[in-house]
């Protein structure tokens, strides 16, 4: 199953005042971030943790596949990867032994909303990886035959990746439920056709429209203090100047009423079903309301309501879950699961009944304490290695969060009630209007989707 | 085998490098992890050590049994992992689920892992709640009593089918590994095979829990930010008075030595073609395992490594390629190159660049860049695999296990010590074709062979993709 989609949980309600002011001064403490604003316009937070003599940073710039042009899907991707093969005075191979010999790790790559060009370094290392991360962005060589040569591994893993039936089901899905106007109904890395006709030019364009410090969020964590990267970044980013306008949101996905199926025939021993529908915006005031509704009806690992009864009563699935896909745009809600083919029609039936069953009945007290106390207790693992934190701080700035997020965010959700969780769960589940999309031998699986439907 | 996923599966294949890699590197920066652990042996015989760390408020509790696949028998393959998965199905005490339940609303996540070599339970939790998963380990320790067998070995069958049968590289390595261990149990895979699994029994489980779920089979690695007197003694009182059961029987299997290439084809649902070639290697026993390491780090770790390089960049004939050996496999490992074709390349192909990378190795020493820069990487992702306590603690477990966790230290320094001529040695002795298992997965397309007609009521689109080419 796939829980990636579902964006780390924060911070949750404190149960007693008490221990609420115990536990959030130790965050506090532990994460100290400091904001800055570099003159170019970009926003650097800085967490010191000076441990280990090691360095981590993230700069996420809005340059997202969300931003690929129709019918060139793949074309942020790709631009990424092309960014890493060398800069203009260093051929990719040049610029990938000198990182190798350092022992960093230095990428750039495309999320849904976001770019993020990224190194990890030693201590003695961070000013020679950060001016290699620099030189890629503001300099990169952009070579013919190297885009060429990234657009053909990237086309080559797409024919890897569909060898895994769910990957298969999570594109068929996305490609359904947002369509091809939206920006989320595609893939990073696009699909085979859009991706293999890209050429240097789009490659060339994105790169000098999207790669923009003003609007980026910069992320540092480790062996560092505020005031030096500061003064570093403004010296190696001065050349990257500028900002990406804003793009207009797309209208929320909807689905009609029903069940719409998307079969699609492979042969495995097991399927993997994805159902779900239209979700909601990071920003959206719900949000944690529907992160405890999840985590009871099927985000809670072994002790969710899904795991409980698809998985440890029926011993249908290895793995099923759900999640909500939080983005700066409305994203989805998925249940997921693979079972043995014949078994298909049952497990999803039994997704169903779960989500309407939430929908029906308030969740018990139990339920909702349980959960709360593990969002709260749990947070520190949030935030447990450099790049945990690094993420976190991005986060905090690219969904506006704010630096005293940790101190609102107990309240957010320890305000959630019973009552909050079944009116969500009545506003934003729609199993009577969801896409079905199932990855498997159909013949085997025999699914009949009428008899899936209310009686 | 993961007792549960949480994030997205990697085949198997895959874990065990990341971990033999991330373990190599943990154990690389040398100077005194080992240090600040402290030790104490309880009087029924089970080792616990203790390290404080205190970067985030956060703790780690594991709980090493040393049993895995490689003490099962012929038959009954898969109870390793599937005793696993019942120690989350209740005790005396906990009801199913139960167990969870309580380590989630203490702040905690939990899960548990079965390999060839062990099996480890582990918390990761909120600093304040350690004393929680030190009283359900000690619990399911000594009064195990789970419930529901029936659907949670069907789950296993449920595994089995997610992460082997419909993973071509996972396919792929479980029939290498049959046929590069002929007499040892790494012979087969540790989800066991399908039919043994539904064939396991309660009773199995029981028996087995009893011979080696005892203190003086088990061992216990704590770190994190807390008192480590406070928690040694907290796990003293909690385990202390748990009595041992029978010693398990002696562990004295071995491979005998390959005598002849064997080469073996899987067809199997894929799109595209691959393969893994496989050699008979040393664990960290013998000093090659470091001339190993470092040749590994040569052919495949950073894209200026030799295989990347040649495979990936200039000849562009792969997806991905890997090399290298889990060092700290109990038992002697095997050191694998794997490879996926481009669409449209030959397998046979990229066998020969392959067998060619591997000649340059024996007929010519690495360059002084080439070592210097295997040892600057192995330096700096050590430093790097500090940053996670969890990472931190399951090598401590894994080195003690071995012999001493006191072997960490070792590490770095032993990798600085390796010469190129020390590399081209261990390329001439073990990467020899009469040592080698090559194992190739043709690929038969990813439709099913009977698809006609679609199911009433649905759309029935075609597989989304597929590339005629490759290897026929």
């Amino acid at each position: 199953m796939n829980f990636q989609m579902i964006p780390p949980r924060r911070m949750i309600p404190l149960i007693t005042a008490l221990l609420a002011l115990c536990v959030f001064a130790t965050h506090a403490d532990a994460l100290d971030m400091k904001r800055m604003t570099l003159s170019n316009g970009a926003v650097l937070l800085v967490s010191e943790q000076h441990l280990l003599p090691m360095v981590t940073l993230s700069v996420a710039f809005d340059a997202g596949s969300r931003r690929d042009p129709k019918g060139k899907e793949g074309l942020a991707e790709l631009t990424a990867d092309s960014l890493t093969q060398g800069t203009r005075d260093l051929t990719a191979t040049e610029f990938n032994q000198k990182v190798d010999f350092m022992g960093s790790e230095v990428s750039v790559g495309a999320g849904r909303d976001n770019a993020e060009a990224s190194f990890t370094s030693l201590k003695k290392y961070e000013d020679q990886t950060l001016s290699l991360l620099a030189q890629v962005l503001i300099n990169p060589g952009l070579r013919p035959a190297d885009i060429e040569r990234k657009r053909a591994e990237m086309v080559a893993a797409i024919n890897a990746e569909e060898e895994s039936p769910h990957y298969v089901a999570e594109v068929a899905f996305g490609k359904t439920l947002f369509g091809p106007d939206s920006p989320y109904g595609h893939p990073s890395e696009g699909f085979k056709d859009t991706t293999a006709k890209l050429t240097q030019e789009d490659v060339t364009n994105f790169y000098h429209q999207f790669y923009k410090m003003g609007g980026a969020v910069i992320a540092v964590a480790g062996d560092v203090t505020a005031d030096e990267i500061k003064t570093k970044l403004e010296k190696e980013f001065a050349a990257l100047q500028g900002t990406v306008p804003a793009q207009p949101a797309p209208p929320a996905p909807t689905v009609g009423p029903g069940l719409h199926p998307v079969l699609i025939d492979q042969n495995v021993a097991q399927v993997t079903a994805v159902l779900g529908f239209g979700g909601v915006e990071r920003s959206n005031p719900d949000y944690y309301k529907l992160q405890v509704m999840n985590h009871i009806l099927g985000g809670g690992g072994l002790t969710s309501r899904l795991m409980r009864e698809v998985r440890s009563k029926k011993g249908l699935a290895y793995g099923v879950g759900s999640g909500f896909d939080a983005g700066k745009f409305p994203g989805s809600f998925r249940a997921t699961l693979q079972t043995k083919n014949k078994s298909a029609e049952e497990a999803i039936a039994e997704v169903l009944h779960q989500i309407r069953l939430i929908q029906e009945q308030p969740v018990t007290d139990d339920e909702l304490s349980q959960t709360k106390k593990y969002l709260v207790g749990s947070f520190p693992l949030k935030y447990d290695s450099l790049a945990k934190i690094d993420s976190f701080m991005l986060q905090v700035e690219l969904y506006g969060l704010g630096l005293d997020y940790p101190d609102r965010y107990p309240k957010l959700v320890d305000d959630v009630t019973r009552d909050d969780v079944l009116a969500s769960a009545k506003k934003y589940l729609h199993p009577d209007a969801a896409i079905l999309v199932v990855v498997g031998n159909q013949q085997e699986a025999a699914i009949k989707v009428d008899s899936l439907l209310p009686h | 085998m993961l007792h549960y996923l949480r994030v997205k599966s990697a085949p198997a294949l895959a874990c065990s490098l990341a971990l033999a890699v991330s373990i190599a590197l943990a154990s690389t920066a040398g100077a005194g992890i080992s240090d600040n652990v402290k030790t104490e042996t309880l009087p029924n015989g089970l080792k616990v050590l203790v390290l404080e760390n205190h970067k985030a408020p956060v703790a780690t509790f594991q709980i090493f049994y040393r049993v895995g696949s490689r003490n099962e028998q012929t038959g009954k393959t898969g109870l390793a992992h599937l005793l696993e998965h019942l120690m989350f199905r209740g005790t005396k005490k906990y009801q199913p689920e139960e167990i969870d339940q309580i380590i989630q609303e203490n702040g905690g996540d939990l899960n548990a892992e079965t390999s060839e070599d062990f099996t480890v339970y582990f918390e990761n939790i909120n600093r304040d709640h350690l004393d929680v998963p030190i009283g359900i380990e000690a619990d399911r320790m000594a009064n195990f009593e789970p419930k529901g067998f029936d659907s949670e070995r069907a789950v296993v069958a449920e595994e089995r089918r997610m992460r082997t049968e419909d993973s071509p590289a996972d396919a792929l390595d479980e029939l290498s590994r049959a046929q590069a261990y002929i007499e040892h149990p790494y012979h087969w895979p540790t989800v066991g095979w399908m039919h043994d699994i539904q064939g396991l029994t309660l009773d199995d489980a029981l028996a087995f829990h009893a011979v080696y779920y005892s203190p003086q089979n088990a061992l216990i690695v704590a770190a994190g930010d807390f008192d480590a007197d406070k928690v040694m003694k907290q796990i003293s009182e909690q385990f202390g008075s748990i009595k041992n059961g029978p010693k398990p029987p002696p562990f004295d299997q071995i491979e005998p030595p390959q005598e002849g290439e064997r080469r073996v084809i899987l067809r199997h649902a894929a799109n595209l073609p691959s393969f893994e070639e496989s050699f008979h290697v040393p664990n960290l026993k013998n000093p090659d395992a470091y001339a190993l390491e470092v040749l590994s780090e040569v052919l495949a770790d950073g894209k200026s490594s030799r295989l990347y390089k040649d495979l990936v960049e200039d000849k562009r004939m792969v997806v991905g390629t890997s090399a290298g050996s889990n060092m700290l496999s109990f038992d002697p490992p095997l050191f694998t190159f794997s490879a996926q074709m481009r669409p449209g390349v030959k397998t046979e192909d990229v066998l020969t660049e392959v067998d060619q990378q591997i000649k340059e190795l024996r007929d010519k020493p690495v360059t002084a860049e080439e070592l210097q820069k295997a040892k600057n990487l192995e330096q700096a992702e050590f430093v790097y695999g500090q940053d996670s306590i969890f990472n931190e603690a399951m090598q401590l477990g894994i080195y003690e296990m071995l012999g001493d966790y006191k072997l960490i230290d070792q590490y770095l320094p032993s990798i600085d010590k390796v010469s190129a001529a020390d590399v081209q040695r261990v390329a001439q002795k073990y990467l020899v074709k009469d040592n080698r298992t090559v194992a190739i997965l043709e690929p038969t397309g990813l439709l099913p062979k009977q698809a006609g007609g679609g199911p009433s009521g649905g759309t029935l689109h075609r597989s989304m993709s597929f590339d005629e080419g490759g290897v026929r």
